[in-house]
């Protein structure tokens, strides 16, 4: 039995894999400007690459076929691997091949892409081809997250698409239950509610796993996005685990010459980065098992498969986790509340001086190396429509126009969420994407042997961190932005 | 004069093909080997850096951390494939029921990309929900957990590349085997000889070239492992299943050191070369001489 709900579990996990949205009506303002607008392109087929996230599929399975519907012209959206993705993208640009016009730029590449002059103004592109302005777009209808997209002259080079905060979900039903509330009273003499501290996390943490243990449950007390062999630990630590403890920006310091270890001013390597580091090997040694093989996708899979009793989850999963019940066992069940902190982190992010989680996303960016920019113009203007908004919020926990928060659907599942868009609308300032640096994935490659060394005891935290900041310097050296 | 035209027509296409996908690339890779050239550098150009590449990857941990669990690798995946695929080979020479559906099945995994096998593989070992920690642990009280223990994930890599690549041996050897004249076996069994005998100084002897160019395809393939093994671990824990390969795919595609990943590359060919160069010289070359 125990075996045939196991295999259940890996079907449920397959069918998440290649889950897609389906088709839904949607309305469009002034149908016949977007006929007109199209009559031009005339059996162009645009191609887009995008990572493949329950936002980005919305747009293959939804967006794509409405806006062909409407001006006749093909979208190919490929949704792939986060990998892949910036993979294909990056050879299209460099090469010139021209293969995509459009490709996903999340938050923390962007920077990278402007430094390489891979990306056409998208604003300046639009006052130059008025007649392609399409009328209901305005970039005033953008939250502020759009500021992530913009250049140094203030212009914007991507369409955001998806946004989103890295949000402390928790199961409601277990938290609420009279009899586990007084066993967690009993225990440790608190009350039983989302952890505002780490301490109070880890407790948490310590009382469901062994809750779990005593009942022969498949439960554990938190989830951990601590994949040894693939970055998604690296930005689990890095983005959403040290903030919280007051290191900020990867503990790299750009004003100080990319400073990376504590002598030469940096903060990789400080006492509050490896207290972060020893913290959440903590909490991943009590997490379920698989966690030491997941990324941010098998995390939400594993807390909407009911085995985790709280956890960090990336925002974007959170509206199907809590209310597609094809998909998830913990349906109506979800809780979701701010990261635990430190002390003096939640007066740094309330003054700006630092931040509490990560605020992620994506916007659609234009290569200037596309064939088909003007067409590729139109759609992206498209996905920024108000009236396409509800749906595509709805099913891909994804924000990106300030008019999305008051609309019915929005503020349903906001209320199934136990309030997930109002925490975005309301506390997103407190959360930050990634730092504007146009070298992510160098520093990353380059550390994260040594991070997964860590993770797998080979070395301890306190020399894993010295190695990685040292190793961060070098690099940044041979990369020429550290003089 | 005629038919020689007609054969360098015949294989021109494949000629052009080669040139433009083998030659060209490997150049292009050769001459970048020598550069220094990561396009998200303060200097995205391509700079002239001489040697400095290979001096750099000799000392450098990371490739050969690489190289030896490469090595280790590449020797207990082939060496399990060609005995097993031997034996299955042998197997199918005989008669027996069921044989036409179990060499089917058997030869199922040959026709699987490899980033399908690596997906397979991952879901079947993923721990606590995947049907071979389960049943490990519901049988014999063994907690497998790759993404923890470095030995498992080698373990399951390797046994991985044998389940994906074994039937290619079998499909290989079982040509050979039917290849084979029965005369010389028939005068052996008349002098006496025994099974042992019969196939260390017969068998062997006569399927060596198919069981050399198996094993060459093998080890070149096996070198040169990627997709499976980035799908099913992503090079871990730590780096205890980060192949040449993996290696070379995060140097190049992800850190984008397009000049260094060349110059892994290049050394993993001539690696490579050497290797069969080696084999050669210890299995067939003696063999030659005495003849």
């Amino acid at each position: 039995m125990k075996l045939a709900l196991k295999l259940g579990a890996s079907l449920v996990a397959l069918s998440l894999l290649t889950g897609g949205a389906l088709a839904q009506d949607i309305s469009i303002e002034n149908p016949d400007w977007w006929q007109k607008a199209g009559e031009q392109f005339d059996g162009v087929t645009l191609r887009g690459v995008t990572e493949s996230t329950p936002a980005s599929n919305y747009v293959a399975d939804v967006l794509a076929p409405k806006f062909e519907e409407l001006t006749g012209i093909d979208v190919q959206i490929e949704t792939t691997s986060w990998d892949q993705m910036y993979d294909k993208a990056i050879k299209d640009m460099e090469a010139k091949t021209g293969i995509y016009d459009m490709v996903y730029l999340e938050q923390d590449i962007v920077y990278a892409y402007l430094a390489r002059n891979f990306l056409v103004d998208v604003t300046a592109a639009l006052e130059e081809n008025a007649d392609l302005k399409a009328p209901a777009y305005s970039e005033d209808n953008f939250t502020t997250f759009a500021e992530n997209f913009r250049g140094e002259n203030g212009h914007l080079y991507g369409i955001p698409m998806e946004a989103f905060i890295k949000v402390y979900l928790y199961r409601k039903d277990l938290f609420n239950d009279p009899d586990i509330q007084a066993a967690f009273k009993e225990k440790t003499g608190k009350d039983l509610k989302p952890a505002t501290t780490h301490e109070d996390y880890a407790e948490i943490a310590e009382f469901f796993t062994e809750y779990g243990k005593e009942n022969n449950m498949d439960l554990w007390g938190t989830t951990a996005q601590a994949h040894t062999g693939h970055p998604a630990s690296w930005y689990e630590y890095f983005e959403s685990i040290a903030p919280t403890f007051g290191v900020y920006d990867w503990g790299i310091d750009a004003d100080n010459n990319y400073a990376a270890t504590v002598e030469n001013g940096g903060s990789m390597n400080s006492d509050e980065a490896k207290a972060a580091m020893k913290w959440w090997l903590s909490m991943r040694d009590l997490a379920p098992p698989e966690s030491v093989q997941s990324t941010w996708t098998e995390v939400a899979t594993t807390f909407a498969a009911g085995r985790a009793a709280q956890g960090l989850v990336y925002g974007e999963n959170a509206a199907w986790i809590a209310t597609d019940d094809s998909k998830s066992r913990v349906v109506g069940d979800v809780g979701v509340a701010l990261p635990p902190l430190e002390p003096g982190v939640m007066e740094a992010a309330e003054s700006g001086e630092g931040y509490i989680g990560y605020y992620d996303g994506g916007a659609f960016g234009l290569p200037v190396t596309s064939k088909n920019q003007n067409a590729a113009l139109l759609f992206m203007q498209f996905m920024a429509l108000p009236e396409i908004q509800e749906d595509w919020a709805a099913a891909g926990s994804r924000v990106t126009l300030t008019s999305t928060y008051d609309t019915p659907k929005v503020k349903q599942v906001d209320e199934q969420l136990g309030g997930y868009y109002t925490m975005l609308r309301d506390d997103g300032r407190l959360f930050k994407g990634a730092p504007p640096y146009p070298f992510h994935r160098q520093v990353i490659e380059a550390t994260t042997p040594i991070f997964y060394q860590i993770l797998t005891g080979d070395i301890s935290p306190e020399d894993g961190l010295d190695q990685m900041a040292a190793k961060t310097e070098e690099e940044l050296t041979n990369l020429g932005y550290r003089k | 004069m005629q038919s020689n035209r007609l054969g360098w027509i015949l294989l021109a296409p494949t000629l052009v093909i080669l040139f433009f996908f083998g030659v060209v690339p490997f150049f292009y890779v050769l001459w970048l080997s020598f550069h220094q050239w990561n396009p998200f550098a303060v200097d995205p150009n391509i700079i002239y850096n001489g040697a400095d590449n290979f001096r750099a990857l000799v000392f450098d941990q990371g490739f050969l951390s690489s190289l030896g669990v490469t090595i280790a690798f590449v020797f207990f995946a082939v060496l399990s494939e060609v005995i097993l695929g031997y034996f299955l080979a042998q197997a199918f020479m005989k008669e027996f029921p069921g044989k036409a559906i179990f060499r089917t099945v058997h030869t199922l995994p040959l026709i699987m990309a490899p980033i399908i096998v690596g997906s397979i593989w991952k879901l079947m070992t993923t721990p606590s929900i995947g049907i071979i920690p389960t049943v490990l642990d519901d049988w014999f009280g063994y907690d497998l957990n790759i993404g923890t223990s470095a030995l498992a994930a080698f373990t399951v890599t390797v046994i991985m590349d044998i389940w994906h690549w074994t039937p290619l041996v079998t499909l290989t050897l079982i040509a050979a085997l039917a290849s084979l004249p029965a005369d010389p076996f028939e005068q052996a069994q008349i002098d006496g000889a025994n099974k042992r005998q019969i196939f260390w100084h017969i068998t062997l002897p006569m399927i060596a070239p198919a069981l050399l160019a198996t094993v060459f395809i093998r080890l070149m393939d096996a070198l040169r492992t990627v997709d499976e093994v980035l799908m099913l671990t992503g090079g871990g824990p730590g780096s205890a299943t980060r192949y040449l390969g993996v290696h070379i795919f995060k140097e190049v595609f992800p850190k984008t050191n397009y000049g260094y990943g060349s110059a892994v590359s290049i050394i993993v060919l001539y690696l490579t070369i050497v290797a069969c160069w080696l084999l050669y010289a210890a299995l067939i070359a003696p063999r030659n001489k005495k003849a």
